[in-house]
């Protein structure tokens, strides 16, 4: 019996029948209404440039940006013969029902085929892989080669601008590592170990398969931790790297409880049989994470605790509660039990058997707030590993950092015109003129120059992609020294501070 | 049957690679479920279920184990962990980090009928009727996505609930696992370098081209690339405006602004044209632009500017047959595993023949505890849906279908038959107090219903 529910009469969408649509999905992704703007633009336009930039913002959490991830979409789905009589028909098909009307340029596509064997004559010029480049300058631009095909420079928009993912996953990963140097160097006096501080959590919680491999992929570039196989499986395929990434046997809240309740000692001494050389990860908070470092690793299991060698760590994790309370708690527990010692910067160290894992409610502040905390109680950063999750792969969007594909200039009958939106209603979404390169200027910044008037030797723009030929790859190795941390994102002093101002100063004076 | 080239010893956390050494010994049997955790304050009580079918059939249907996938696990792990640790049986009980993903097909869903909610309460209010209701909320998120695979999830997820979209993967994505040919429907459309590449000065010509090359059936422009407001009084207004007035109702002019205030620029748009073109009232006696005219508001689109904007409307005397509107990141990125508290846990097992109910309950954290036991879901003597823990539920009773099993998908649905389960109850357009009543009471039972 239900409650007293109706259905509301509405419209369910019925559809027309149609035969079911065969063959393989076409490889070129598209966004609909692009498929229709070839009728939009002026006659006898001949080229569409357009750039892709991270906009800037005057207040905002992130200044730079690392550039990664164009390399696999030019790879999967831009590279080679991607245009087939086949796909012409699909597409065609489709369009018809889903426009309802026909708006599909099938001659336009299959000029590309007849002219150019199926590989698009678009040409990209992009920063190198890795660079840690300041907002609001241009990071790639896209322009047609061949003037049949003004068209083609935008309909490849929807998906290049997926790149903001990767980019934006790389960047705050980035920051995740600009904390964690921090707080390591100050505590301890070197980074030794850094790029295993933050482990990528994230797998299950992002959106599909493939944002796995991209996002796993992004935390590459700074650490080498993680639990993201598809990450470490995306950067063996599309930039070089056999094993970028490593991981340690660990339990989950399953392999516990289904000890039973009154069982945990014998499930946390199982871990430690089964696992006896290298380190290991526990969690340890199913009933009561107090109880269980006090009573069980504290006490009941201490020799065999006791007995692991520095290479064959014991790393409890704490899952649950306030990240940083929760912590000190535990750290405390530990110290009563096991002791500690003091490191050459006089910070206090568990015993090199001993470590924690925090891996619950970890974000850019409460890193840099747990690692406060626990430094203002004498404790070296080299205590505590941190994972992520959701904040790692997730909790970001386009305009994170304000990622954005526009057109800048155009050629109609031979004649170059530099173009541009500025909306009365929003000038921040002013866009930028004419053909773009990126120099160093004297001063040492980098800067975007507009117009055209950039000189060539200055670019530091490459050709990656002309005509479907990559031309220029870039391997996980040459992305991560691209990558790497400055001396003042880890000491940040008053000179630097100067510096930094300076520098964004004059970002914001070259937007126009 | 399951792509080849996806192996599925390497799609999981790879510390799921080494619980097989963790559980209790002679262990037979492992029993873990989903859920959307309850939250006593937050926005969103009750999901839409959709997306496993997806991730059945891509991933975990038919022989998905070969001898080639697991010499290229061992040797990944060899080199992942640095020590041998991975065991060729032991890989069965990695499916939880695949599945747990469903979490994002389900919350896509979820916010996509939050906004039908809202569209449908004000249709019905300002016209009387929830005619073109499945069109009002357009998919624009194929860009601001993470990927292509997530597009074609989330994409397919917003067609459980509505029949307009730009995601092209998504028309696809259920084209191939929910038996929906075509699922969604869109109109030609400018974007803005379609206007601006004619040059600042001839956005009129750029305008006027749109006219002439769509002549018929709808056609969206967007005009605000220099000054909207001008755009409209100036260029659709006065100097195209024999022109805009010449198309059919099934020719519609839908002009679209993308910038400022997402209220009171719709809401000075609509008054120009108002001015230029004049309007008419409906039956409900709310004002209705000419039939050839309307606008779609496709910035800065959530759940609250939406009701904002057709509450403002309402108020100024407008039905909401006006306006569209087009999501991007609200709909399809701006949303997490926490959204809606998604989970998968243990909560039964079995060893040497005996069954134990499992759970979580850490004393820091109340709210993460789990539910016990084999567990089913029944429609209780009120009506209400519950979930029955400990096995105590009657199998006549429950409501879960199996689905899967062993390697083969016993279950199927259609979109057709996903769009019937997931339509809108009539407290869902018309909140009342009777019916406020009766869904606290409903909550109050739910919350009681846990543990």
């Amino acid at each position: 019996m239900e409650p007293q529910r109706q259905l509301v009469s509405g419209s369910v969408c019925l559809l027309p029948p149609a035969s079911c649509l065969s063959g393989s999905l076409c490889r070129l992704p598209r966004n609909i209404v692009q498929i229709t703007h070839y009728k939009q633009y002026p006659p006898d336009i001949s080229k569409v440039y357009s750039y892709f930039e991270c906009r800037s913002r005057s207040e905002g959490q992130f200044n730079e940006v690392v550039f990664f991830g164009l390399q696999y979409l030019l790879k999967k789905y831009l590279a080679g013969p991607v245009v087939t009589e086949d796909k012409i028909q699909e597409a065609k098909i489709f369009y018809q029902l889903h426009f309802r009307q026909p708006v599909f340029d099938e001659e336009g596509w299959r000029k590309i085929l007849e002219k150019h064997d199926g590989r698009l004559p678009i040409c990209i010029k992009a920063i190198p892989e890795g660079k840690v480049i300041p907002r609001g300058n241009v990071l790639f631009t896209v322009e047609n080669t061949d003037p049949d095909f003004y068209w083609l420079t935008n309909y490849v928009e929807t998906m290049l601008v997926q790149v903001w993912y990767p980019i934006t996953v790389a960047t705050i990963s980035r920051e995740f590592k600009k904390i964690l140097a921090k707080h390591l160097k100050a505590t301890s006096g070197s980074l030794e170990g850094l790029d295993f501080k933050m482990h990528d959590f994230g797998y299950r919680g992002v959106s599909s398969q493939e944002s796995a491999a991209l996002g796993g992929a992004a935390h590459l570039v700074n650490f080498c931790s993680t639990d993201t196989v598809a990450g470490i499986q995306m950067v063996r395929r599309y930039y070089g790297c056999p094993m970028a990434g490593f991981s340690i046997p660990a339990a989950e809240h399953s392999t516990i409880i289904s000890w039973g309740k009154n069982r945990e000692k014998e499930a946390f001494e199982s871990l430690l049989d089964q696992f006896p050389s290298g380190p290991v990860s526990v969690v340890s908070d199913s009933y009561d994470i107090f109880n269980a470092c006090k009573r069980i690793w504290g006490d009941e299991l201490k020799e065999r605790v006791m007995e692991r060698s520095a290479d064959s760590t014991l790393v409890i994790r704490p899952d649950s509660g306030d990240v940083a309370e929760t912590l000190l708690q535990v750290i405390k527990i530990l110290e009563d039990c096991f002791g500690c010692s003091l490191n050459s910067m006089g910070y206090k160290l568990l015993p090199s058997y001993l470590r924690i894992i925090q891996g619950d409610g970890i974000d850019l502040g409460s890193v840099d707030e747990v690692l406060k905390k626990l430094r203002d109680k004498g404790w070296s950063a080299e205590n505590v590993f941190f994972g992520c999750g959701s904040t790692l792969l997730q909790k970001m969007n386009r305009d994170t950092l304000n990622c954005v594909f526009k057109c800048s200039y155009v050629e109609t009958n031979g004649r170059g015109m530099d173009v541009w939106k500025q909306p009365v209603t929003d000038p921040s979404k002013g866009s930028k003129r004419g053909r773009l390169s990126l120099r160093r200027n004297s001063n040492g910044f980098l800067e975007t120059v507009e117009r055209g008037a950039g000189k060539p030797e200055e670019d530091l723009l490459v050709t990656v992609f002309e005509n479907g030929s990559i031309l220029q790859e870039y391997t996980l190795e040459e992305i991560r020294k691209n990558a790497q941390l400055w001396q003042e994102d880890i000491i940040p002093c008053q000179h630097n501070q100067d510096h930094l101002q300076a520098e964004q100063q004059h970002i914001m004076n070259a937007v126009h």
